[in-house]
């Protein structure tokens, strides 16, 4: 079937199975392949990715389900210029980076978490990432991370 | 103090940029025309002959291109070191679920899974060994390989330590402790699974792309089983997504199958496996089975230990023989004794397999002597941390191997500073009188030594190239992997110190067999002092070429150089940039790459005698972990961490913090949760929604810091800190808990049912969920 949806703030349309995930959709028919495969079964987040400004596991949603909506993946994450964004180089000047596998649904759903919550206290931010699964990292620096980007924006508001 | 540029300073981690913006080529990211899809058929029995294997009709089915079995492997597919006792494919019998039996590339994965369905396969089930301490009765199963040596098959090792006569001093002892300790295996739950991507080469051999923690040992599996010459191998490793130990032997059957399907098919083939192939198939942290026993004197000297373990090693002896003897090595923990002898004997089973887990064999054995050691403390009336500060290894004392210590020893710093940043005094004290009849906390510690690098189990040496390009880029290889803690940045770092450049200029080729130099295998927490100090020696000879350039050119001696940012100065001349310098090396005709090897100071172990210099340095560390539980439910709450650990020098300081932070997360998850439940050989827990491992929420805020003692053949000083962090944090955990809950768990994990009960439910298992994974997308 056409599947038709706004991918990145970009149109898109493209021809796929109607049975497939979401996830499959972006790495297999778009060659979008930082949205991670990791458990396929929603546990671990490595496939995160914002869906009408909801972070959604990609594996769950069925392809079909995204038709006139708006998908924003990792990919779709950069600073206007095209280098990364303020929480991309936050992740990395905090350490928050180690095997990396898992990092592309961090920061989806820290920039989710950011959309709802400008200002989230450490908590809230560990909450916010209890879908998103890290066996590296101990989350700390990636918390530091994210904790940076919400006070840095909060004074480029002010 | 010397001042260093980059040496201890935050720095941006070299492969971090690619890796936030989604762009990094993990192996399941590769896509070539024309690649084939790769999937094994897996043994539903946990120990069965092979009676007939018959790939044709998997031939037919559509999309299928072909199909190997272990007769397409020279010897077949036999590898493993020390013990050779794994197959690229089954041989014969399988011995765990999950053993690869066959191998089928296709046009899709569901063909090639199709495929698997396809073969005729007739197993005749054995007799199989779950219970490790009946794996050496007369009548067990044999699982282990046959052996002329006269010992039961099923034996695998024997690993002491002897110093003097534990028992003699034990009954002298005013104060013994005799229990007996349980480790369970453990998942390495690396986000990203198992992958490998073979594409033959025009000349014939294969091009493979495995995510595995050593290039050059994928390279000589695949060369040795394929009859493929050295130059006719090539390894390379993309990002790894995480390894922590788990992406060694596995991984190497992946490679092995996936260059055999490749020069089968002339195709690129690829091979990724999903999270419940990747559970069942790959092997585990071993479970081990402990008799403590400790004895002290009144005023708290701790005099004798006696420590007797059985360790599980499943079906195959992988990296086993390593893990038992540096578990072996360290069992009696950090401290003096008047006598002391460990006593530890591995054995196979059919529970899946076991092989090398970050700390490899410590975290197991630290569960048994680092709850002993506090059982102790607590049965003479004395405070655990002073206990632990008046007996601990100090510079000068010599370990129960026999070995002096003579530099670069920061245990009794590390406690004190866990003691003074937990506020332990008064938290102790307080948590000793509580009366809330629903939730108590408590505050656990304990201490740690773990030897650096390899030790005596093997050749110990790691060499590193520099090369400076026509437009003046500097590139490094390795021959190590870094699958996440941050060693390619650490040798950066090295290199832009040691040359006096912007480490902007530094660049590093991933591990590639055709361009690094074979440097062992990236284990055993060695890239920093190992590759580190590789960097350092191949970095000195560039730059001592770079110096005589200079001072060629400024018409002085190289000892009356000086320099200004990259600049080189003389005694009386202008700065002269670094670009001028190199370009004048070149007219000179001076090489500008070079290379350089460490070989780490010499050890030895005798193996008879339980005795020697295991390793040539030692990281010491201790840990403190406050926790609440509540006495309704069993639920323990990690409260507050806190770990202090002598590495040595820190070079890049971001990435040893997270050594930390990783550390401590993984081994709350090996002291709470994380249990690999074999019910009579079938993995129980499959995917994430049953093998818990902790999130952002279980995970506490953790107070890290760093003990830095020099240690004078470490680069920088440096020592190691990757897998000690998650050594000990196990049983600082437990001991918290017994002081909150004033009940010991001496089997891990301290689940709900553990801690409440102090007992695990009994629950009934199932072989559907294996049976069902093996044969689904």
């Amino acid at each position: 079937m056409l599947i038709q949806f706004t991918l990145n703030n970009q149109p898109v349309a493209v021809e796929a199975p109607s049975d497939i995930t979401l996830l499959a959709l972006l790495r297999d028919h778009l060659r979008l392949t930082g949205s991670k495969e990791a458990c396929e079964v929603g546990e671990c987040g490595a496939c995160s990715v914002i869906l009408d400004g909801e972070l959604v596991n990609s594996c769950l949603v069925a392809a079909p389900q995204v038709s006139g909506r708006s998908v924003i993946t990792i990919e779709g994450v950069r600073a206007p210029d095209g280098g990364p964004n303020d929480m991309q180089q936050n992740f990395i000047s905090y350490g928050a980076v180690q095997c990396g596998f898992c990092i592309p649904g961090m920061i989806m759903a820290g920039e989710a978490l950011l959309l709802k919550n400008p200002q989230p206290t450490r908590q809230q931010i560990r909450v916010a990432l209890a879908g998103n699964l890290c066996r590296c990292t101990g989350y700390q620096q990636i918390v530091d991370a994210i904790e940076a980007t919400a006070k840095s924006r909060a004074r480029q508001r002010a | 103090m010397t001042d260093y540029r980059y040496i201890g300073k935050p720095i941006d981690r070299v492969d971090a940029l690619e890796k936030v913006r989604g762009t990094a080529r993990f192996v399941g990211d590769y896509h070539l025309p024309g690649m084939l899809y790769a999937r094994c058929l897996r043994s539903e029995l946990p120990h069965a002959r092979i009676v007939k294997l018959d790939v044709t009709p998997a031939l037919q089915v559509p999309g299928v291109v072909a199909v190997i079995t272990s007769d397409d492997f020279i010897d077949h597919g036999r590898f493993g070191f020390p013990i050779s006792d794994l197959f690229m494919l089954a041989y014969e019998k399988v011995r765990y679920v999950g053993e690869g039996i066959a191998c089928v590339a296709a046009e899709t994965p569901e063909a090639a899974l199709a495929g698997t369905k396809a073969i005729l396969c007739e197993l005749e089930e054995l007799p199989a060994i779950f219970d490790m301490e009946h794996a050496l009765d007369p009548n067990a199963p044999q699982i282990g390989p046959a052996r002329e040596d006269g010992k039961h098959p099923n034996f695998l090792g024997h690993f002491p330590v002897y110093d003097g006569d534990p028992e003699a001093v034990l009954v002298d002892c005013d104060a013994v402790i005799d229990q007996n300790y349980e480790t369970v295996m453990q998942e390495h739950a690396y986000i990203e699974t198992e992958g490998s991507l073979a594409i033959p080469t025009v000349e014939g051999g294969v091009l493979a792309y495995v995510s595995c923690q050593s290039p050059f040992i994928a390279r000589g599996h695949i060369m040795r089983t394929l009859g493929l010459g050295e130059t006719a191998a090539r390894v390379i490793n993309p990002p790894v997504g995480g390894s922590f130990g788990g992406k060694d032997d596995l991984n190497y059957m992946t490679a092995g199958q996936v260059a055999c399907l490749a020069l089968k098919t002339k195709r690129p083939v690829r091979m990724t496996f999903s999270r419940e192939e990747s559970m069942i198939a790959s092997y585990k942290r071993g479970a081990m089975r402990m008799r403590v026993r400790v004895g002290a004197d009144k005023a708290g000297k701790l005099r004798a230990c006696h420590f007797k373990a059985t360790y599980d090693s499943g079906a195959y002896s992988s990296q086993s023989p390593f893990t038992s003897w540096r578990a072996s090595i360290h069992a009696m923990g950090p401290y003096r004794y008047d006598a002391c002898t460990v006593d530890l004997t591995t054995v196979y089973t059919n529970n899946g397999f076991a092989g090398a887990f970050r700390g490899f064999g410590n975290p197991e054995v630290y569960a048994g002597i680092e709850q002993a050691i506090d059982e102790l403390a607590e049965k003479l009336g004395i405070d655990p941390l002073d206990f632990r500060l008046q007996n601990c290894l100090r510079l000068g004392d010599t370990t129960p191997h026999g070995q002096t210590l003579t530099e670069s020893v920061g245990l009794s710093d590390c406690l004190l500073a866990v003691r003074k940043a937990s506020d332990w005094e008064r938290k102790r004290a307080a948590y000793a009188h509580q009366s809330d009849p629903d939730r108590r906390r408590g505050i656990g510690v304990t201490a740690l030594f773990h030897g650096t690098s390899l030790g005596a189990e093997g050749t110990d040496e790691a060499t590193g190239t520099i090369e400076i390009h026509q437009d003046n880029r500097v590139t490094l290889t390795s021959g190590l992997t870094d699958y996440g803690p941050g060693s390619r940045t650490v040798y950066c770092m090295i290199a832009a110190e040691m040359l006096g450049v912007d480490i902007q200029r530094i660049n590093i080729h991933l591990p590639d067999t055709n361009l690094a130099k074979d440097s062992g295998p990236t284990v055993a927490s060695r890239s920093t002092m190992l590759g580190g100090n590789a960097t350092r020696i191949a970095a000195l000879n560039l730059r001592q070429n770079l110096d005589y350039a200079a001072a060629d050119l400024l018409g002085c001696e190289v000892f009356q150089l000086q320099r200004a940012g990259e600049s080189y100065l003389g005694p009386s001349e202008e700065p002269v940039p670094w670009e001028v310098v190199v370009e004048h090396a070149r007219r000179m005709g001076l090489v500008l790459s070079t290379f350089g090897r460490w070989s780490a100071p010499k050890i030895h172990w005798d193996e008879e005698a339980g005795r020697g210099v295991p390793y040539f340095a030692y990281h010491f560390g201790a840990q403190i972990a406050e926790v609440e539980v509540d006495l309704r439910t069993g639920l323990t709450d990690v409260l507050n961490y806190y770990a202090a650990h002598d590495a040595g020098k820190v070079i890049f300081p971001q990435g040893a913090y997270g050594q930390i932070y990783g550390g401590v997360a993984q081994g709350l998850g090996y002291a709470l949760y994380e249990d690999v439940d074999y019910m009579d050989g079938y993995l129980q827990s499959i995917n994430f929604d049953t093998y818990l491992i902790p999130t952002s929420v279980d995970v506490p805020e953790i107070n890290g810091s760093f003990v830095e003692t020099h240690y004078s053949q470490g680069p920088f000083g440096a020592k190691n800190i990757a897998e000690p962090a998650m050594v000990p944090v196990a049983p600082t955990i437990l001991n918290a808990i017994a002081q909150a809950t004033g009940r010991r768990v001496r089997k891990l994990p301290a689940n709900l049912e553990r801690v409440l009960l102090g007992e695990t439910l009994h629950k009934k298992g199932s072989p559907v969920s294996c049976k069902v994974a093996l044969k689904s997308v």
